[in-house]
């Protein structure tokens, strides 16, 4: 019974969670190169800081800047080990190149077993440090919504329950049961990848440039916005 | 009068009173936000003339790409309260400014993205309420738009590029300082083209007094030059500093004078106020207040534009000239600073270091120094000149605001607000340096600090422009 519902979550679902997730993610970035192209040739000047707005995107992926923060350092530390889990383990988890293997052809460097097994841990650890960072700054739980409180939880399922999988005597369920839920859980937050905030996965790397580029106004745009509301006769 | 009532004429008032929600009476919008509304200016649906502005700006703009990547990305971090002085001073969730700029962020995920129009038809109440704006057109009055919440934001977002966004579309609603709109209306429109409605003749005077006070101080002849075309600069300062702040006017002049640029700038009688405060609410303010400065450019052929101690018509001018004035045959910016600096690193100024002995601090305007455009040249020009100089903690890049900044220095009603709330980190930071004289190169800054001092009990320190203390202390041959 079990056995075919692995099978469906490990060849279909999975198939369509990946596309939908591709799909969701390029239109994302379709969007934003489009609205970015037409920012620029519409903008009076047109001198972007890329190299800037790049270099910001690379401070704020690297620790160093966390580190030198006074406040909030050991969150924004969890934040990064937290980060390197969830994208070094999924995709270069010996178990998991095998399966990219087998669906898009193509394999690449596998981690060793045991710093997985660390990075896992790691992993789940700082879900709960960013749960528990959340739960302690006021600022941050006030304005909070429930995707903020899911997600850290949501991500955690997949690294506890792969965990199990590679180490079955730990598990307090059974090998399948814990396959199972590791896949659907996989696949239901690729799913999201594209409705909630993790679409920032692609999205960061323009949001620097964005920034940049929502000053870059376009000549005459005031008196456009005046036109069209009908309000070009009246002053100040 | 009810609003929204008008924009509904065939339905019987009793009717439509028993179908619509209770509405805010003008009255109450007035008593909430006293210091935000021009009574004439709000008329009709509240909601649904914020979507068509909203609409219209995002059309015509280039907010939208940005707003889009703003309302998906928001990790709800809180990076950027431990960067905001205001909330460090409240503790208010609506202080936060990743939900400040959410009120705004919501409203464009309702209306403007599919998912959020599905979510707003299938809801009961729905987001866009009187009372939501007004909450808008107050906190984000609330925000100085200093920026430094930016220098903390992982994912990159602008809380001020949103504060700004959300002013704009409310300005278009009415829903602006009236104090922003007077002030701006004087200057474009009224006969005066100035903020302070200062008529030529009275500022001539004051021109011509201030040659004469120079003349009794320095026994020099410095002119104010006026009109004069073909000048290397054009220069414009903010109107204040031609009455309120003269020394700054005074220690400018003497300053060009001295490094051999006397017969290099010009004012402008026609337009001389170099204050927009369209950088704080409107791009359509902030497009022609750019123009006229180019245009006098123009008219007098100037090369170039110089701008006084102001750190927002600095950065209007720096930001938005290439913009608005033609790309890349705009005439380049310079501020009055980095001129001085650079002709102090060549020789061609001398200081008595002995003139001003009293401890010396300096105030970094948050529309100079976030960007890190202007943090080390006053610093070396106070150096040569001051033997007691103490910086402020934190300073330069990561400077706290006066707590006057993005426009509300010019309400009187948030003073308040400004000299306890925003400006209190603000005066123990002064009150820390033991300095008797803080130097505020911005007339919005040194207004604020002013009362800031005031407020807060700092009786002996003396708020100055720059070039106040470089007239004391300069050496002249």
């Amino acid at each position: 019974m079990l056995e075919s519902w692995i099978a469906l979550a490990r060849g279909p679902l999975l198939r369509l969670a990946l596309f939908a997730m591709a799909l969701g993610l390029l239109r994302h970035v379709l969007l934003q190169v489009w609205e970015i192209f037409w920012a620029l040739r519409r903008a009076g000047d047109q001198v972007v800081p890329w190299g800037l707005a790049l270099r910001r995107n690379l401070e704020w992926l690297l620790p160093w800047r966390y580190l030198q923060r006074k406040e909030r350092r050991l969150y924004n530390f969890t934040s990064f080990i937290f980060h390197v889990g969830v994208i070094v383990v999924p995709v270069f988890l010996a178990g998991h190149v095998a399966i990219w293997q087998q669906e898009l052809g193509i394999s690449w460097w596998r981690l060793p077993g045991s710093v997985a097994d660390w990075l896992a841990v790691a992993t789940v650890v700082a879900a709960v440090g960013l749960l528990l960072g959340r739960m302690l700054n006021q600022a941050s739980r006030t304005i909070s919504k429930p995707q903020d409180w899911l997600l850290p939880l949501l991500c955690a399922v997949p690294f506890v329950t792969g965990f199990w999988v590679a180490h079955p005597s730990w598990s307090p369920l059974g090998l399948q049961a814990v396959y199972l839920v590791h896949l659907l859980s996989a696949e239901l937050l690729i799913l999201l990848v594209p409705f909630s905030k993790l679409v920032h996965m692609v999205l960061f790397w323009t949001s620097q440039t964005s920034s940049e580029l929502g000053w870059r106004f376009p000549p005459g745009s005031g008196e456009r916005v005046r036109l069209s509301l009908g309000k070009d006769s009246e002053g100040v | 009068m009810q609003l929204g009532a008008t924009s509904l004429p065939d339905v019987p008032a009793e009717t439509l009173a028993g179908l619509c929600p209770p509405r805010l009476t003008s009255e109450k919008i007035q008593e909430r936000l006293s210091y935000i509304i021009e009574k004439d200016r709000i008329a009709g649906d509240l909601p649904r003339r914020f979507l068509e502005v909203f609409a219209a700006i995002l059309q015509h703009t280039n907010y939208r790409q940005v707003i889009d990547n703003y309302a998906r990305i928001p990790a709800r971090c809180a990076n950027c309260s431990c960067a905001c002085q205001i909330y460090q001073r409240t503790n208010a969730p609506e202080d936060v400014p990743c939900y400040r700029s959410d009120l705004l962020l919501e409203v464009y995920r309702r209306h403007f993205t599919l998912r959020g129009i599905v979510e707003e038809h299938l809801r009961i109440t729905p987001l866009l309420t009187d009372e939501y704006i007004l909450e808008m057109a107050e906190t984000y009055y609330h925000c100085t738009a200093c920026r430094r919440c930016t220098l903390e934001c992982p994912l990159g977002i602008d809380h001020g590029l949103v504060t700004h966004l959300a002013r704009y579309v409310l300005s278009e609603i009415g829903l602006v300082p009236r104090a922003l709109v007077i002030s701006t209306r004087a200057q474009l429109e009224g006969p005066t083209r100035n903020t302070s409605a200062i008529p030529w003749p009275a500022i001539a005077d004051s021109l011509e007094f201030l040659e004469e006070e120079i003349f009794d101080d320095k026994s020099i002849k410095v002119k104010f030059p006026i009109d004069k075309p073909d000048r290397e600069f054009i220069f414009f300062a903010p109107v204040s500093d031609y009455l309120m702040e003269a020394e700054t006017l005074m220690g400018i002049a003497v300053t060009l004078d001295a490094i051999g640029l006397g017969d290099a700038w010009t004012i402008s009688s026609e337009f001389l106020d170099g204050i927009n405060y369209g950088l704080f609410y409107s791009d359509w303010i902030l497009e022609r207040c750019l123009r006229e400065e180019v245009d006098q450019a123009k008219r007098l052929r100037s090369q170039k534009i110089l701008i006084g101690e102001c750190g927002h018509a600095s950065r209007s001018a720096k930001a938005f000239v290439k913009t608005f004035g033609g790309g890349r045959d705009a005439p380049p910016v310079v501020n009055i600073m980095e001129l001085t600096h650079r002709a102090f690193k060549e020789g061609k100024i001398k200081f008595d270091p002995d003139v001003v002995t009293e401890r010396v601090t300096y105030h970094d305007p948050c529309n100079l120094a976030r960007s890190g455009w202007i943090v080390d040249q006053p610093r070396e020009l106070i150096r040569a000149f001051c033997k007691d100089f103490v910086e402020m903690t934190p300073g330069g890049k990561w400077n706290l605001c006066c707590g006057g900044g993005g426009g509300t220095v010019s309400v009187d009603e948030l003073r308040p607000y400004r000299t306890h709330v925003v400006g209190s980190k603000k005066a123990e930071q002064i009150a820390a340096t033991g300095a008797h004289y803080v130097i505020a190169p911005c007339a919005n800054c040194k207004k604020q600090l002013r009362e800031v001092c005031q407020d807060n009990g700092l009786t002996d320190v003396e708020v100055v422009g720059l070039h106040d203390l470089i007239y004391k202390a300069i050496v002249l041959d």
